[in-house]
C-alpha cells in the first residue's frame, strides 16, 4: 500500500521516546521519495492522457495518488521538523559541543542547521544582558541556593573552577560547589545532586 | 595545640577559605560530619568530603588533595599519632582535629602552628608537661663546649690550675650526662604511662553541635545527630556508663530547650515537625521495629542474663514471659500489631518482671525521635541501622560506597534506606547471637593465661560479616559477656579477650581485636594497642597496623601462632 514507508519513519521516531534522536534514516527518506517520484510520474502520463483523450474515469485514481503524494509529504515534513525540533533541544541539554554518538545520527544538513541554530543563540545571548552577555542555558529551573551538594559518580579527574582553584573528582567523594560550575557534569552524569 | 575559642580558632578561620574533609567509617564521625556540613552549607563554605578508612587510606587522600587545599578537618581519625610525621605536609598546611581517640599524641599537642586539636580539654586528658618531655638538647650542647673551650685554653696556665680546672670540667659534664640519663629514664616512663592505655573521649558529634549551639545555629536534626553520636559510643561500648550519663544530662538540657513551645489545644505542632523526646527506654534492640520476642532473644543483656544459648535459659525466658502476663502469640508478632492494652504499660511491666529475674538495668536513658505518624525510632536503632549499612558485606561494594548510604540514611528524608539498614541490622543481631550460642557451647573461647582468645573458624557461617571492625567489636564484647555469665572459673571473669577472624582468605589474613575485660564499673581502657605493635616487632609477624583504633590489626594466618605466644609472654 502507498504511504507505508512513510508512515514507518513516523513510527520509528515516535518509539525512540522524548529527547532520543535515532539515526538519520537516509533510506527511508529515499525509498519514500523514489515512490513520491514513481506516482508522480504516474500521475502526469494519467494526467495527460485524461486531458488529450478524455479519460475522465482516470480521474479518481490522478486524484488518489495526489493525496498519497501529499500525505507522503506531510509525513516526510513532519519526520525531519521533529528531529530538527529534538536536535535544538540537544543544543539546551549538552550545550554547545555534542557528543560524538549523537552527532554520528545526524546528518550533514542536520549537523549544518544545528550549528546555525548555535550562532543565533550565541548571538542572541551576546546580545542581552549588558556587557558579557547572558547564558540563558544555565538555571533552568529557578535556582534555591548558590552553592550545591555534589557527589562524585565517577573519577573524573581533575575539574577547574572560577578561581583557579582545582577540585579533584574521585568516586564517592561529596562537594560543595558553586551551582553554575556543577551543571554542566550534573547533566553528563559524572556528579549527582544530594539533597538532603 | 588545644583550641580554646572553638569558634574563633576553627570556624572564623575556615569560614573563608576551602576546606577538605576527611572523615573516619564510624557513626559518631558521620554524625560529627552531618553536623558540620550543614554549618558549612548555612555558611557557603566550599569543602571537599573524603571517607577514609585507615592511615593508609588518610594518607592517600592527603597526598591527593594536598595541592588544593590548605585547610584540613580531620574527625575522628588523627589524634593518637604524630600527624606531622606521618603525612609530612607542607609548611602552610593546618590540621583541625576532632578525635575520640585518646591519648592524644604529645607532638601533636605541643605543635603550635600547623595542628589544631578540637577537643574539650576536661576530658581527663592527663597530658605530662612540657618540660618532661621536652628539652633544649642546645644549651647542654653549649655547656659542653664552654668545658673543652676552658680546658684547651688552660693549656697556657700552670699545671697545678689547669689540674684543677680540667677536674672541675670533668666534673659538671659527668653530672650532667648523669643529670639527663636521669631526665630521659623519667621521659620514658611518663610516655609509657600515657600512652599506655587507649580510650575514647567525648564524642565528636557532641564537639561540632557545641560549636553550632554557640554560634546559634544549631538545629533539631543537628541536636538529633549529637545524640545518634553518642548513643553509638555506647552501644558499642567505647565510653564508661559514668561518662554517657553524664553526656545524656547535657543533651537533655539541649532538648528541653529545642521543646520549649507553648504546646497547647490552638497551636499544637503539626504532626510532621520533628520532635525529640527524652525516653528511659528499656535496653531492647530495635524491639519497636521488630517482635519483642525476637529483640529480647537478640539483645546482649538479656540474652547474657537468661543464657539463652542453653535450654534452661530458654525455659527461664517463657518464665518471665509467663510472669508478666505477655501471651505469646502476642509477643511474638511484629511491636507495631501488639495489643495496645499490651504495650500501654509495657515499660513498667518489663522492668519489674526484670528486677526479679536479676535485670536490674534493662531501661536505659536515651532519646528518641518522632515526625510523621509512622515514624518513631529510637537513638540505638538509627546507630544499628547506620553500622549495618556502613559494613554492608551482602553486595561488593566498596568501604565509600557503603559510607556514603550510610551517610545518607541519616537524613530524614530518606526512610527507606533507614528501613533497609534496620533490616540488615536484624540479619547482623541474629547472626551474632548464633555466633555466641556456638561458640559457647562447643567451647571456642580458650583461656591463654593472661587474656582469653578466641578464634572464628572459616567455615562459621555469616563469618564475612565479621571481618568488619563494628561487627566484630559488636561480637567479641557480647560473646565475652555470655563467656563471663557462663563459666565458673572466677579467675577468667576478669581477663580480657582477643578475637580473631578470617578477613581475607585469598591473602590469608585474619582480622584480631582486643577488647578489655567485662566488668560493671570499668574505665574501658585498652592496653591492648601497644601490647600488639611490641608482640609485632618481636615476632616480625607481618601485621598491618591500619585501623585508627589501635587495638584492631590485621595479621598473616602463618604468623598466628607465634604472635600469640609474644603476646602471653609480653602480658604474663
Amino acid at each position: 500500500m502507498f504511504c507505508e514507508k512513510s508512515v514507518e519513519l513516523i513510527r520509528e521516531l515516535h518509539r525512540m521516546g522524548d529527547g532520543q534522536l535515532p539515526a538519520f534514516n537516509e533510506d527511508g527518506i529515499r525509498q519514500v521519495l523514489e515512490e513520491m517520484k514513481a506516482l508522480y510520474e504516474q500521475n502526469q502520463t494519467d494526467v495527460n492522457e485524461a486531458k488529450t483523450e478524455g479519460k475522465s474515469e482516470l480521474i479518481p485514481s490522478i486524484k488518489f495518488r495526489h493525496s498519497c503524494l501529499l500525505r507522503n509529504q506531510r509525513c516526510i515534513a513532519a519526520y525531519l521538523y521533529d528531529r530538527l525540533l529534538r536536535i535544538r533541544a540537544l543544543r539546551w541539554e549538552y550545550g554547545s559541543v555534542l557528543p560524538t554518538n549523537i552527532r554520528f545520527h545526524m546528518c550533514a544538513e542536520e549537523m549544518e542547521w544545528f550549528n546555525q541554530y548555535k550562532k543565533s543563540l550565541a548571538t542572541y545571548m551576546r546580545s542581552i544582558g549588558g556587557e558579557e552577555g547572558l547564558d540563558i542555558t544555565q538555571d533552568m529551573k529557578p535556582p534555591k541556593s548558590l552553592y550545591i551538594e555534589v557527589r562524585c559518580l565517577k573519577d573524573h579527574g581533575e575539574f577547574e573552577i572560577d578561581d583557579g582553584t582545582v577540585i579533584l573528582l574521585k568516586k564517592n567523594s561529596q562537594h560543595f560547589l558553586p551551582r553554575w560550575k556543577c551543571e554542566q557534569l550534573i547533566r553528563q552524569g559524572v556528579l549527582e545532586h544530594v539533597i538532603s | 595545640m588545644f583550641v580554646t575559642d572553638i569558634r574563633k580558632e576553627f570556624y572564623d578561620v575556615v569560614v573563608n577559605q576551602r576546606v577538605a574533609l576527611l572523615v573516619s567509617s564510624d557513626i559518631d564521625a558521620l554524625c560529627a560530619c552531618k553536623v558540620l556540613q550543614a554549618l558549612f552549607h548555612c555558611d557557603h563554605v566550599q569543602y571537599t568530603l573524603v571517607p577514609v578508612t585507615g592511615w593508609q587510606d588518610l594518607g592517600t587522600a592527603f597526598l591527593e588533595h594536598k595541592e588544593q587545599y590548605k585547610y584540613f578537618v580531620l574527625i575522628n581519625c588523627g589524634a593518637n599519632v604524630d600527624l606531622l610525621e606521618t603525612l609530612q605536609p607542607e609548611e602552610d598546611s593546618v590540621f583541625f582535629i576532632c578525635d575520640t581517640h585518646r591519648p592524644v599524641d604529645v607532638v601533636n599537642v605541643y605543635n603550635d602552628s600547623q595542628i589544631k586539636l578540637l577537643i574539650k580539654q576536661d576530658d581527663d586528658l592527663g597530658v605530662p608537661s612540657y618540660d618532661d618531655i621536652f628539652r633544649d638538647d642546645e644549651e647542654d650542647e653549649e655547656a659542653d663546649g664552654d668545658d673543652s673551650g676552658n680546658e684547651s685554653d688552660g693549656s697556657a696556665e700552670p699545671s697545678g690550675k689547669r689540674r684543677r680546672f680540667d677536674e672541675d670540667a670533668l666534673e659538671r659534664r659527668i653530672e650532667r650526662q648523669r643529670a639527663r640519663r636521669e631526665w630521659e629514664a623519667r621521659r620514658r616512663e611518663i610516655l609509657f604511662d600515657y600512652e599506655q592505655y587507649e580510650f575514647h573521649g567525648t564524642s565528636a558529634a557532641l564537639v561540632m553541635f557545641e560549636l553550632a549551639w554557640v554560634m546559634s545555629k544549631d538545629t533539631k536534626d543537628m541536636l538529633w545527630w549529637s545524640i545518634i553520636g553518642l548513643t553509638d559510643q555506647w552501644v558499642h561500648d567505647k565510653i564508661p556508663h559514668m561518662k554517657y550519663v553524664t553526656d545524656i544530662a547535657t543533651l537533655q538540657r539541649h532538648v528541653s530547650r529545642h521543646n520549649h513551645k507553648n504546646e497547647d489545644e490552638e497551636n499544637s505542632l503539626s504532626i510532621d515537625c520533628m520532635r525529640i523526646n527524652f525516653e528511659y527506654d528499656l535496653r531492647l534492640v530495635l524491639y519497636q521495629h521488630w517482635s519483642l520476642y525476637e529483640s529480647i532473644c537478640n539483645s546482649c543483656y538479656t540474652s547474657c542474663s537468661f543464657k539463652l544459648w542453653s535450654i534452661n535459659g530458654q525455659k527461664k525466658l517463657q518464665e518471665f514471659l509467663a510472669d508478666m502476663g505477655l501471651p505469646l502469640k502476642q509477643v511474638r508478632q511484629k511491636f507495631n500489631s501488639m495489643d495496645m492494652t499490651i504495650k500501654e504499660n509495657l515499660r513498667e511491666v518489663i522492668e519489674e518482671s526484670a528486677t526479679k529475674f536479676g535485670m536490674k538495668d534493662i531501661r536505659v536513658q536515651t532519646f528518641g525521635v518522632h515526625f510523621g505518624f509512622k515514624n518513631r525510632f529510637l537513638a540505638s536503632d538509627v546507630v544499628h541501622a547506620a553500622a549495618a549499612l556502613l559494613e554492608n558485606v551482602e553486595k561488593d561494594e566498596t568501604p565509600t560506597d557503603n559510607f556514603i548510604k550510610a551517610l545518607d540514611c541519616l537524613s530524614r528524608s530518606n526512610l527507606e534506606r533507614l528501613h533497609l539498614g534496620i533490616d540488615l541490622a536484624k540479619k547482623k543481631l541474629k547472626a551474632i547471637q548464633q555466633t555466641v550460642a556456638s561458640c559457647i557451647c562447643t567451647n571456642l573461647i580458650l583461656s591463654q593465661g593472661p587474656f582469653l582468645y578466641c578464634h572464628l573458624l572459616e567455615g562459621t557461617p555469616d563469618v564475612k560479616l565479621f571481618s568488619k571492625p563494628l561487627s566484630l567489636t559488636l561480637l567479641s564484647k557480647y560473646l565475652l559477656k555470655a563467656f563471663v555469665c557462663s563459666t565458673r572459673n572466677k579467675r577468667c571473669k576478669i581477663l580480657p579477650l582477643i578475637m580473631a577472624a578470617p578477613l581475607d582468605i585469598e591473602k590469608g589474613t585474619v582480622i584480631v581485636m582486643g577488647i578489655p575485660p567485662e566488668s560493671e564499673t570499668s574505665d574501658k581502657k585498652n592496653f591492648f594497642g601497644r601490647a600488639f605493635e611490641k608482640a609485632a616487632e618481636s615476632t616480625s609477624s607481618r601485621t598491618l597496623h591500619d585501623h585508627f583504633d589501635t587495638s584492631v590489626i590485621e595479621l598473616k594466618m602463618e604468623d598466628r601462632g607465634k604472635f600469640l605466644d609474644a603476646l602471653i609472654t609480653l602480658l604474663s
